[in-house]
């Protein structure tokens, strides 16, 4: 499979907030849950996002405005072409039945993973965790799919951290396993209590990515050298063996770790 | 005699280096850190050689940087890397770990420059010092490639040489001057240990055809993948019946042919680069067992017997 660059004008934006958009392309690829594409902007930069969401005519991706790729993007009209290509990585193997946590931007691609695990009859509950009510998207699906949602500052659903509403729900010990995309240090605590509970899990991580086809090297994590672009971005407890760099600032476009930013964040 | 007693028919010796397989991972893939270095020695490589590093940290190029095509793939990813002294670090910590030998690779904006890297790269004592002057992503920056150039390239070999310590040195040649075997000989007389050819070719350009851009974001780059192999070939070809130079001879190869034509033509040892992409990280497991077997069908005892053999047909 070649992984060429195509571009694709846009069929339709979806804007949740000023900062906060969702671009609908015409499907031309097979997706699944947890993989990514790379998009490019000419003459800009080209950056890689999950697919938060899959139809029979379009692919959906979901960006938030954090720097100057993602800034143009917002100025993204319908009929603009945005080259694409993918899909990258390794997803999610969907089985059940499962607690399918997403916090922060991991709201977006846990939504497609919700869709395909519905599509496919696979049991599940949702629970997403943002920090106020405007940063959730897709609410009303979310909704209607009868998702426990969090929040820190109270203003929807549960006020607290997504991980004080999974510790309730897997004392019920419904689920066999967790699947979870998110900033790192959620995925550490959520692992740490799938491994209290014996369940199994499959992460999603990030990683400076740049080429996305395994070659550059620059997601790779240390200690193993698996890289994000093709053994991950989601990440089981097997893959998570002999990884040493889980927590810490990330490597930069240089291959630098930096000494002093906090890891673990969304783009 | 039982399998593991007899000595082993892929072992190859090259400017005092002993390769368990005559399979190199060319700079620029995966080898950033020591972790993706290790994760190449794990898959097979007979040796691992770390990114491209120059005295000061670079990010390179925007993306898109690595473009893959039908026929092969484009790159400008434009020498990003962490700077020498971290990359020296990363070689340390691969060593301790880790038992296939490790190449560096060095660039310098100057030729003098190339001689303070060396020096620095030289302390963490890697297996061999490849001398990158054939990097066709940076010219816009730097001028015209060093590698074009006879003299420069005798200037950089010889301050190369006297800042590495002992430690084996190659020169990576460009497709782009007159004579591949002649600059292989210019190496040799100022003191390179080996040469290392080729690096990518071109540059070359895709443009979108809807946006009328140019995909990557530095226009043009380096022409990698199948596509170069009978240049990558023939140009070791013609150093080997030129010069008396080792040679990693790099270039396209992707599959078990791709590497049995470079050692007929007389690499010493495969380079493998883009062929992780299109083959998959299992090649250099696939390029041991394959020549082993080959070996064997040709009744031939040792990799040694194969190589040139092209040269007599």
């Amino acid at each position: 499979m070649v992984h060429e660059m195509r571009t694709y004008p846009v069929q339709r934006v979806v804007t949740h907030a000023p900062d906060l958009k969702s671009f609908y392309f015409p499907r031309d690829m097979d997706v699944t849950p947890g993989q990514f594409v790379l998009a490019w902007l000419p003459g800009i930069d080209e950056k890689p996002f999950s697919v938060s969401g899959v139809d029979n005519n379009f692919l959906e991706i979901t960006i938030k405005a954090v720097g100057p790729f993602t800034n143009a993007m917002m100025e993204v009209g319908m009929g603009q072409r945005v080259g694409l290509r993918g899909p990258f990585g390794h997803g999610f193997k969907l089985v059940g039945p499962a607690l399918v946590v997403g916090g922060g931007c991991g709201v977006a691609p846990v939504r497609y993973l919700a869709q395909e695990m519905a599509r496919t009859e696979t049991e599940f509950e949702l629970l997403l965790g943002v920090r106020t009510a405007q940063e959730l998207m897709f609410r009303d699906e979310y909704h209607r799919a009868g998702a426990w949602l969090v929040t820190e500052d109270g203003s929807l659903g549960t006020r607290g951290l997504v991980t004080d509403r999974l510790k309730e729900l897997l004392a019920q010990g419904r689920h066999s396993h967790i699947f979870a995309a998110g900033p790192e240090g959620m995925l550490l605590a959520i692992r740490d209590l799938a491994e209290e509970h014996l369940l199994d899990y499959q992460l999603s991580f990030e990683r400076y990515m740049k080429c996305g086809i395994g070659i550059c090297g620059h997601c790779a994590m240390d200690g193993s050298g698996i890289r994000m672009c093709v053994e991950g971005p989601v990440l089981s407890k097997q893959d998570l063996k002999g990884i040493t760099d889980l927590g810490l600032p990330h490597r930069d476009a240089t291959g630098a770790r930096p000494g002093n930013s906090p890891g673990g964040g969304c783009r | 005699m039982t399998e593991t007693d007899r000595p082993n028919p892929l072992r190859t010796t090259f400017a005092g280096i002993t390769l368990e397989t005559p399979t190199v991972l060319a700079s620029g893939i995966l080898g950033v850190t020591a972790s993706t270095l290790a994760f190449a020695a794990r898959a097979g490589a007979g040796a691992v050689t770390v990114k491209t590093c120059g005295l000061e940290p670079r990010k390179g190029h925007p993306g898109p940087s690595i473009l893959p095509f039908r026929h092969g793939m484009l790159n400008a990813v434009g020498l990003s890397n962490p700077g020498v002294d971290v990359v020296a670090d990363e070689i340390r910590e691969y060593r301790r770990r880790n038992r296939v030998p490790v190449f560096a690779s060095i660039f310098g904006r100057t030729e003098d420059e190339f001689g303070a890297v060396a020096a620095r790269i030289a302390v963490a004592a890697p297996d061999l010092i490849e001398v990158n002057v054939s990097c066709p992503n940076v010219q816009s920056e730097f001028g015209q490639l060093f590698g074009t150039d006879e003299r420069a390239v005798a200037r950089i070999t010889e301050i190369v040489k006297a800042a590495a310590d002992k430690i084996p040195v190659s020169i990576k040649l460009t497709l782009s001057c007159p004579s591949v075997a002649r600059m292989a000989q210019v190496c040799k007389d100022h003191g390179a240990d080996a040469v290392t050819a080729i690096n990518t070719v071109g540059p070359g350009m895709i443009i979108d055809v809807h946006t009328g851009h140019p995909v990557l974001s530095n226009l043009e780059g380096g022409l990698s993948g199948g596509a170069i192999l009978p240049l990558a070939v023939r140009a070791v070809y013609r150093i080997k019946a030129a010069v008396d130079i080792p040679v990693i001879g790099t270039g396209g190869v992707e599959d078990l042919d791709g590497a049995l034509q470079m050692l007929l033509a007389g690499a010493d040892a495969v380079g493998i680069g883009t062929g992780l992409y299109t083959s998959g990280s299992g090649l250099f497991e696939e390029l041991r067992g394959g020549l082993r077997t080959d070996l064997a069908e040709r009744g031939l005892t040792s990799i040694n017997e194969l190589r040139g053999l092209a040269h007599g047909a």
